[in-house]
């Protein structure tokens, strides 16, 4: 595996045990649309935004 | 809602798809990749909404808006880190498509057969996906059933339902295979994201606007904007249903199959982004649909009921409420249809293939057209079962075939790995996660699909340590998968 791939597999890690630890630790008492719920739509457009970086030089 | 109007929506939508399948067909097509891959010609367009339809199914708008109902923003959770686990595709689309490409697999563990060098690897592999995959088709024909019965108050029957859904997938898979699916796919996602999201528009509008419906939220259900919430939600639920569902993109065939079949690396692309903007409004309408059906009948006792109560509400316009049914109705069909044919495919291919002596191309297709609608029925003999929530056995299916993610992930990246590591991490996972959903039992509080996933890689790993690795296989695939990359995804 290419260090490049190496690095944005490491970032989707992270992103998903962000989305794990976060709602249940710091967001638990947010009683807000703006607490777990936004957190995980950030989650979703972040992971979009990644993959179509990661996919950019697929050509045909 | 007239049961009238909704035979009249039936029977608008089996038109128009049967016309949408018969387009789609392209000569007679006699070889395997022909009638189950589209000869590995697919195009980024309709890959993506065939990948989405095929992913998403009754599960979405029924069982979501009914974890949404039950526990709350947890069920958001849950869906956003499954499609965070897409991004495998990304990683692991190249791979698979090379390795088709190259030694022509059908068959995803076609492919692990051949790599492990060992036709039993491809024969256990596919006999799990059958064992695991059907009550998940079960699972969607029992969601039509839900539907139709709740919505028409029981005047159409679950029985009639799940019947209706059986017949059309089988006949959208038999019409001309792959290319009948993909193209109803196509129609269908369609359908089920404008219908959805024009559904959770008029409902959110109608409970007075974002900040209104935000606010009553708050104000009434505060539990159902925290994890863990009332409780459902507990670190351990949530790990336990998210671990098998992150994997899903490759554990499942039906999805992973799928790599195989674009025409280029730019039409993987193409599947992998559309997929990513369906399922980003979807998840959200999904949730959002529990989320209203809270506020506005917050007493049901099976959650279940959430999307077909909402439906038939004063906010829903009857016809609306009907073209929103028949979508969920295609959600399931164009998942089952996906199903029977990656079934088939493996039945046909890796274990009657490999079972029996000189089976050609021919026979093996032949073989796959018969056991259609043998699965299909099967699945509709536990969709009668009549299983209580949706959404907790669908987890159950997937974590079964979450067993199988050491190996698959071995394929590309551990030389070491073993034939015999396979089969016995297949094997003993499996039984594993079946002896546990059986006896209901939650060692730690943790999930089949968590220990399933554990005990399949220690063994992958400590099995394959202790027994001889195919080296020359795996330095040719490896080696040839490693050089292609860098020249047809890289700059």
């Amino acid at each position: 595996m290419e260090k490049k791939e190496s690095f944005w597999i490491i970032l989707c890690g992270l992103l998903i045990l962000l989305a794990y630890i976060i709602p249940y630790t710091v967001l638990t008492d947010v009683v807000k649309w703006y607490g777990s719920f936004l957190l995980w739509l950030l989650l979703g457009l972040v992971i979009i935004v990644v993959n179509f970086v990661i996919t950019k030089d697929w050509r045909s | 809602m007239s049961n009238h109007l909704i035979w009249w929506g039936f029977g608008i939508y089996t038109a128009l798809s049967l016309y949408v399948a018969y387009l789609s067909r392209s000569g007679k097509e006699l070889t395997m990749s022909g009638y189950f891959l589209g000869n590995r010609k697919m195009n980024g367009f309709v890959s993506a909404l065939s990948y989405s339809a095929t992913t998403y199914s009754a599960f979405m708008m029924v069982g979501l808006s009914g974890l949404t109902y039950k526990g709350g923003v947890g069920a958001l959770g849950f869906e956003m880190i499954y499609f965070a686990g897409v991004s495998l595709v990304a990683f692991f689309g190249p791979r698979f498509w090379l390795a088709g490409k190259k030694y022509g697999y059908v068959t995803p563990s076609e492919m692990l057969g051949d790599r492990y060098d060992n036709k039993l690897v491809a024969v256990v592999i596919s006999l799990s996906s059958c064992i695991f995959l059907i009550p998940y088709s079960a699972v969607q024909l029992a969601g039509v059933g839900y539907l139709v019965e709740g919505m028409t108050n029981g005047g159409i029957s679950f029985t009639t339902g799940v019947i209706i859904a059986t017949i059309l997938a089988i006949v959208f898979s038999f019409i001309a295979g792959i290319r009948s699916v993909m193209w109803t796919d196509s129609l269908q996602a369609l359908l089920m994201i404008i219908a959805s999201t024009t559904v959770v528009i008029l409902v959110i509008q109608g409970l007075g606007g974002f900040g209104e419906f935000f606010a009553n939220l708050e104000k009434d259900h505060p539990e159902s904007l925290t994890v863990p919430g009332n409780g459902f939600w507990s670190l351990a639920t949530f790990i336990s249903m998210t671990v098998p569902w992150v994997f899903f993109s490759l554990s499942n065939p039906q999805v992973s199959q799928r790599l195989f079949m674009p025409s280029s690396p730019k039409s993987l692309r193409g599947m992998l982004m559309g997929f990513l903007a369906f399922g980003f409004i979807y998840t959200l309408v999904s949730v959002l649909w529990g989320f209203s059906a809270l506020s506005i009948f917050p007493g049901l006792d099976n959650p279940d009921m959430a999307t077909p109560s909402l439906l038939a509400s004063k906010f829903v316009p009857p016809v609306l409420g009907i073209i929103v049914m028949v979508a969920i109705i295609a959600a399931a069909i164009s998942t089952i249809d996906s199903i029977l044919l990656t079934l088939a495919s493996l039945f046909a291919r890796d274990v009657y293939g490999n079972l029996k002596q000189n089976v050609d191309e021919k026979r093996q297709l032949a073989i796959g057209k018969i056991i259609m609608p043998i699965i299909a029925i099967l699945a509709f003999i536990f969709a009668k079962m009549q299983l209580n929530l949706i959404g907790v056995l669908s987890v159950a299916s997937s974590a079964g075939l979450t067993v199988a993610i050491p190996a698959i992930i071995g394929v590309f990246f551990w030389k070491k790995g073993t034939a015999a590591g396979v089969i016995s991490s297949v094997i003993v996972g499996g039984l594993l996660v079946l002896i546990l959903e059986f006896t209901k039992s939650k060692p730690l509080n943790l999930g089949s699909g968590v220990w399933g996933l554990l005990i399949s890689t220690i063994l992958f790993i400590g099995i394959s340590l202790i027994t001889k690795a195919p080296t020359r296989k795996a330095e040719d695939f490896m080696g040839y998968i490693k050089k292609e990359i860098k020249t047809q995804f890289t700059k």
